[in-house]
């Protein structure tokens, strides 16, 4: 019984850990989808998908292009003005003051490989 | 503190009468800035920035964009209950009443344009549900007797509901109001069909031509330049796409109006402050409201913009006005 006990405690724990790193406001309403969604895999799954649909209509306010979606930095890039958009909790942010400036020079990961 | 308060409020009611009957033009708003409640703030940019109304005081412009967000970002999590106890619950009403005149069909694409709790953007997903359900009673109503003919073809249009799938956009330049919204959609199970955008209303992220239907609810009076919104909405509908605007606007029965100054000037903030503890933001709320232009202004800025078919309704006596236009 003390196993039980302990094992549901360490788990509520890390549950309570990993939510916390991945929402700052918890929606007391719902501890149920607080465990399901607890699994930050799950968390990144959701995000991705939210993108790729988006970027059929979603362009640079400043240029008016298409962007590139950029997996590893969970950004969106135009390559041609050289700025990143960053994309926070699966919402991409298009203000052009909060796009990254991207070196050309010290980034050669994100330098267009286009043909 | 509370006693000078309450003489400010009184100097604003004041100030608020004689606003009334005034069609807001930027002038009459400038000279109001010596009665604002804060310091007076009437500089001007070095780099030639213009001046713009926050409220009944006078700002930069860049600073009013600062402002409006710092605002938005202050009321975020109490916004939805401040809507309902400041609007006694009406503000619903009036939602209702832009979809059920917007009536969209199953298959459009939505663009809510600072949606920031996203209501518009539910109330459009489950309108437009409730319509593919109602299409698909229809059909299998008349479906009773079926022919030989309807069996087959019914055996090779199983997959329809693909192209039918409406999509709506929510975007804010607010990321707190987002966030909120997000929260709000994940407890209620909606996600299907249904986007978040941090973006700026006069410099759309979007390409052309892509919404069937604009709409923005009680933000463009907090955009800094309405009618670079109003061209940005312009660009980004399909031709047939339809703008529709809900905003508060000025109360034509003179009765009414002295009964709505009263309330909102008294009450409004008071409001804000127990149930926000915010009075400041909500004091700004009820000041933006007398300084947006009025139902007929509005509409010349929208025909202006290149919409057709301008028209408004007034609600609830013309505390809001709903203005449609169509990108033809």
């Amino acid at each position: 019984m003390f196993r039980n006990v302990l094992g549901r405690l360490v788990t509520d724990t890390v549950r309570v850990h990993r939510y916390v790193k991945s929402a700052p406001v918890i929606q007391r309403l719902t501890p149920t989808s607080v465990s399901v969604r607890s699994v930050s895999d799950v968390k990144d799954e959701v995000q991705q998908s939210f993108d790729a649909s988006l970027l059929e209509f979603l362009v640079c306010p400043l240029s008016k292009k298409p962007l590139r979606y950029e997996a590893e930095t969970n950004e969106l890039i135009n390559d041609e003005l050289g700025i990143a958009y960053p994309i926070i909790g699966g919402i991409p942010n298009m203000i052009p003051q909060e796009a990254r400036l991207i070196q050309k020079d010290t980034d050669t990961s994100t330098t267009p490989t286009q043909g | 503190m509370a006693a000078s308060m309450r003489l400010l409020v009184r100097r604003v009611i004041r100030l608020s009468h004689r606003n009334v009957n005034v069609t807001a033009a930027g002038l009459p708003g400038r000279s109001g800035c010596c009665w604002a409640p804060s310091s007076c703030r009437c500089f001007s940019d070095a780099a030639g920035d213009k001046n713009t109304h926050f409220g009944f005081e006078t700002v930069s412009e860049s600073e009013k964009a600062k402002k409006v967000y710092k605002v938005f970002e202050n009321v975020a999590q109490k916004y939805d209950v401040m809507n309902d106890a400041m609007s006694l619950g009406i503000h619903r009403m009036w939602k209702d009443m832009l979809l059920h005149v917007m009536h969209p069909q199953p298959g459009v694409r939505l663009l809510d344009v600072a949606g920031g709790t996203g209501d518009i953007a539910f109330r459009f997903l489950e309108y437009v549900r409730s319509q593919q359900e109602r299409q698909k009673r229809r059909v299998a109503r008349s479906m009773q007797t079926p022919s030989w003919q309807d069996i087959s073809n019914n055996y090779s249009t199983e997959e329809e509901d693909g192209p039918q799938e409406s999509t709506a956009v929510v975007c804010d330049i607010n990321k707190e109001m987002l966030k909120v919204g997000k929260q709000k959609a994940d407890s209620m199970g909606i996600s299907a069909g249904l986007s978040w955008v941090v973006g700026d209303a006069e410099e759309l992220p979007f390409d052309d031509d892509q919404f069937d239907i604009y709409t923005i609810a009680f933000g463009i009076r907090n955009v800094t330049h309405i009618d670079q919104a109003l061209q940005e909405a312009q660009r980004v509908l399909k031709p047939g796409g339809r703008f529709m605007c809900l905003e508060f606007s000025k109360v034509t029965n003179p009765v009414l109006a002295r009964l709505y100054d009263t309330y909102s000037f008294q009450m409004i903030p008071v409001l804000g402050e127990v149930i926000a503890g915010d009075w400041k933001s909500y004091q700004y709320l009820v000041e933006s409201i007398r300084k947006f232009p009025d139902q007929e202004e509005f509409k010349g800025m929208i025909e202006d913009a290149g919409f057709y078919c301008v028209r408004y309704y007034n609600l609830t006596g013309g505390v809001v006005a709903l203005h449609s236009g169509f990108k033809l």
